[in-house]
């Protein structure tokens, strides 16, 4: 599986984290380390789906 | 006024005028002084215009420390130690910028630019969810204040306010941070801050701009070159022959300045005058300023110092400098160069050109400087050469507490050098200070004047 390269990521792209769920990107800092994302879908918790959240770079583990 | 203080046992001996080279050379001291001089002093940081918008920052330093001066979202004004609570990395390695957060790249905690720790990676799965993430924000200054711009900062949860640690030096400060013309602040940062090492202790410069006119002549060859703005001399001074030249500091304070007092009814001599266009700006902000400030538009400022470290140039060049301490042996010097922020282009364009020519690490003033304060300092570092103190005796009690001349009372112990030439009054303020921060055990001790003398 390749590295995302979050300094790529533009907000508007959906991204998938490594527990199932998938997010959009809402802004990016371009830190490197974290990008600021909307739950679209949460498997293991529905009460994130709509909330906004820090994603952890090491989480995201694909470009959807 | 503890003119008879000697510090650690005769280190700083007012009484006599000597002060012994260990407090530049000697590591323990140093060590002290990063302790009970920088954590409890108030400190410069920047200046308000470098953080125009929600987001932008600047790293600064106060004393040894890496800190942050940022504006949050709600537009308010943090400085904050730059070190990550989970492992002390750098949360900013940036000179300046604008971020929403500021990330640290060991482990990836991240903070808002309120200093709120907002991103700690797997918080639910390593932490578990129960790290209380509101006790590990960036830590933040005890106190902060803004001033006509300028932002400073202290350690000291009870150090006094910045305007009562100021005291009446306040006016004199005002001479940097006011506009020519005599309004209240608008003062912006020109271009950015110069940043360089000099093989000196922090005392060294700190104590050349307290007040140190003796050592004009290592700058005759500047003056001969003709550097200044209207193209001899390093600076426009044609006051200096009509004008009273004072040194003026405030013993319980540790602040101090050198001063000309123009005669009444005389005005300011011409200055810029290689640009028509600068000099009659300039022209015209001394004659805004004499109507706005009346008496005390007779008043221009001269190189000053708040304590400890950071030192003022009014004018010609309008300057900040912060002396920040690197080890005994060793300063980063930083200096901000200062423009009225509505004067026209034309106007900070010559300034530009003329500060750098007369500061900063290839300004032929602040290098004849340099050059005396390097070789001062490597020659004191000695076994032999720390035996034999420095001597501070110029003008020692010919000071005035209630000076007064030609209708103006001006605050603070004055000593009228227009004949004496040169005196040694404020450099001796200046360690006078730096003994009592030594020897003080809080601010209860220092904060004198909450106490009148019975």
């Amino acid at each position: 599986m390749s590295i995302v390269n979050l300094r790529h990521l533009q907000p508007g792209a959906r991204i998938g984290l490594s527990d199932g769920s998938t997010a959009e990107v809402v802004s990016n800092p371009l830190d490197g380390i974290w990008v600021f994302a909307r739950y679209l879908s949460s498997p293991r918790d529905a009460s994130r789906v709509g909330t906004e959240e820090m994603i952890f770079a090491q989480d995201i583990v694909e470009i959807r | 006024m503890a003119t008879g203080r000697r510090y650690r046992g005769g280190l700083v001996d007012l009484g006599t005028g000597l002060i012994s080279r260990e407090i530049f050379v000697n590591e323990e001291i140093y060590a002290e002084e990063l302790d009970r001089v920088f954590t409890r002093a108030w400190l410069f940081v920047g200046h308000e215009s470098q953080i125009s918008k929600p987001g932008d920052y600047v790293v600064s330093c106060m004393g040894e420390e890496s800190v942050i001066l940022c504006r949050d979202r709600e537009e308010r004004v943090h400085v904050f130690l730059n070190s990550c609570r989970h492992r002390g990395m750098k949360v900013c390695r940036y000179d300046e910028g604008n971020t929403p957060v500021f990330t640290c790249p060991y482990h990836g905690w991240s903070y808002a630019t309120d200093g709120k720790l907002v991103g700690v990676p797997y918080f639910r799965e390593a932490y578990h969810g129960k790290l209380d993430r509101s006790q590990f924000g960036l830590v933040e200054v005890a106190q902060l204040a803004t001033y006509k711009g300028s932002v400073w900062a202290t350690w000291d949860p009870k150090a006094p306010g910045f305007l009562e640690y100021l005291g009446e030096f306040r006016r004199y400060l005002d001479l940097t941070l006011d506009g020519w013309d005599g309004r209240d602040g608008g003062t912006e940062v020109l271009g950015g801050v110069q940043k360089w090492l000099i093989p000196c202790n922090w005392k060294f410069p700190a104590e050349n701009f307290s007040g140190d006119s003796y050592h004009n002549i290592s700058h005759r060859s500047v003056d001969m070159v003709g550097i200044g703005p209207s193209g001899s001399g390093r600076r426009d001074t044609r006051e200096r022959l009509i004008a009273r030249r004072l040194q003026i500091c405030f013993p319980e304070r540790g602040h101090q300045t050198g001063l000309y007092v123009l005669p009444k009814d005389q005005p300011t001599p011409p200055a810029y005058q290689q640009s028509p266009v600068v000099s009659e700006y300039f022209r015209h902000c001394e004659e805004e300023r004499r109507r706005r400030r009346g008496e005390w538009g007779r008043v221009t400022g001269s190189p000053g110092e708040v304590f400890p470290n950071t030192a003022l140039h009014p004018r010609q060049p309008r300057t900040f400098a912060v002396w920040h301490p690197r080890g005994p042996h060793q300063t980063e010097v930083w200096r901000w160069y200062l423009v009225d922020s509505d004067s026209p282009p034309e106007v900070k364009d010559f300034l530009r050109q003329y500060y750098i020519r007369y500061s900063g690490p290839a300004g032929l003033t602040e290098q004849d400087d340099m050059e005396n304060w390097n070789y001062a300092h490597a020659a004191s570092r000695g076994t032999i050469a720390r035996r034999y103190p420095y001597t501070y005796e110029q003008g020692m009690g010919f000071e005035v507490e209630s000076y007064e001349w030609d209708g103006l009372r001006l605050p603070g112990s004055v000593l009228d050098i227009t004949e004496a030439k040169s005196s040694e009054h404020n450099l001796r303020n200046l360690y006078r200070r730096w003994a009592e921060f030594m020897d003080a055990a809080s601010w209860d001790e220092l904060a004198t004047w909450r106490t009148p003398a019975p």
